[in-house]
């Protein structure tokens, strides 16, 4: 999957699993922060997100620092998802 | 022990939310009564309303709506009454225990699937951080939360008790009760003080809780409360539509109360939960500070007087039986 495809999926499955209700995907900011600043996420759905992560592509993040790195935008994410893809 | 009513909050499935107790809306025929619910928009900040459950929304709406009631007036103590509490996200949470062998389990549904939840999250939003404590004891919760907060408000060391009764409407459950009945849901909340709120503060005189009592536990009860039976102006009884269950009552209707009792029911208008009695203290303040109940509670009009000592009787499949005594 290209990684624009991938960034649109990721927003809808965000909104979904943290019950963004009030937000469409447009109103994300790929490249903006998640946590505190951008969408404002806080610890729980820190959690949430890597849950996303395992469920939807596999990918188990167990090393914290680089839980923070891939977590640090949707786009990070994408890289992430596609790093790991290209490795598997 | 008793306790001034300083305020009440309740969404109920009548439009209760809007302080309407007139009772109107329809309910015959209906298996399930829901909540009807507010726009939660107004009372919860939309970040806190994200992760909330119904159920949440439910108490912590209601609750919301007892403090606007009260001016804004804060409690030193939230105390929460429930039969089954978070039973929606419980179920969620536990069917994902399943079915992923335990693992990769959304903290969501763990979260809002405590009994405590609701307590918890109107302290946190509230912002007190006194006392705190939830009961579950099947249909005598709320009576017991009413009882801690009695206990507290005449200990002295807390003034303002906010004392909540709440449950969802569970399909599980429901599919599980042995005889059917109009089932419902609600959250009521209601701020109690030491010191009456002004002159004609609503006053809850006596709670008791029994469990399969004997023949003459509400002549005990009364007699210890100085009020004989022929001074109370209205009889609030939680009638329910299951023969057996209200075979309780008529025995009740037909050997003690006397025949101008005025006599109310409530349960077809909010349903049979574990808390419903929280639906009937708010009927019944809202009603001595009007002067008369709604025509659609009123099951025997009996004599016509304002009514200024109400009887609050229920009990839950014959087993928890309850009792308040609200005064004017």
């Amino acid at each position: 999957m290209e990684k624009t495809a991938l960034v649109e999926q990721l927003k809808t499955q965000i909104i979904e699993a943290l019950l963004l209700e009030d937000l469409t995907p447009n109103d994300i900011d790929p490249a903006a922060p998640l946590f505190v600043e951008g969408l404002g996420l806080d610890s729980i759905d820190a959690l949430e997100l890597i849950l996303l992560l395992e469920k939807q592509y596999g990918i188990r993040v167990e090393d914290p620092k680089e839980r923070r790195d891939a977590l640090q935008s949707v786009n990070a994410m994408a890289d992430y998802i596609l790093s790991h893809k290209s490795e598997g | 022990m008793h306790a001034y009513l300083t305020s009440t909050g309740l969404i109920s499935p009548q439009r209760t939310f809007e302080n309407d107790f007139s009772c109107g809306l329809q309910t015959e025929g209906a298996a399930i009564l829901p909540a009807i619910e507010p726009d939660y928009r107004g009372l919860i900040s939309p970040v806190q309303l994200r992760r909330m459950s119904r159920i949440l929304k439910l108490g912590i709406g209601a609750a919301q709506l007892c403090i606007n009631n009260a001016g804004g007036l804060q409690p030193d103590a939230i105390i929460v009454g429930t039969g089954l509490a978070c039973v929606n996200d419980l179920e969620i949470f536990l069917k994902s225990i399943i079915e992923t062998g335990e693992q990769s389990l959304s903290s969501i549904p763990f979260i809002n699937s405590l009994h405590n939840t609701v307590a918890a999250q109107v302290a946190r939003i509230l912002k007190i951080q006194t006392y705190n404590n939830t009961h579950c004891h099947r249909g005598a919760s709320f009576e017991n939360a009413l009882l801690d907060a009695l206990m507290l408000l005449h200990e002295k060391e807390h003034k303002q008790a906010l004392v909540g009764g709440i449950d969802e409407f569970s399909m599980h459950y429901y599919n599980l009760l042995p005889a059917k009945v109009v089932t419902g849901e609600g959250a009521g909340f209601f701020l109690l003080s030491h010191l009456p709120a002004g002159k004609n503060s609503v006053k809850i005189s006596a709670v008791r809780t029994f469990y399969a009592p004997g023949e003459d536990f509400i002549a005990r009860f009364l007699a210890e409360q100085h009020t004989p039976v022929h001074q109370l102006d209205a009889v609030l009884l939680g009638m329910n539509g299951n023969p057996s269950d209200d075979a309780v009552y008529h025995r009740l209707i037909d050997n003690f109360f006397p025949p101008d009792t005025r006599l109310i029911t409530y349960k077809h208008l909010c349903g049979e939960y574990h808390t419903s009695s929280a639906f009937a203290l708010a009927l019944a303040a809202h009603s001595i500070a009007a002067g008369a109940f709604p025509a659609p509670a009123v099951f025997k009009p009996g004599k016509s007087a304002k009514p200024q000592k109400v009887l609050l009787y229920n009990h839950y499949q014959n087993c928890n039986h309850t009792l308040m005594l609200v005064t004017g």
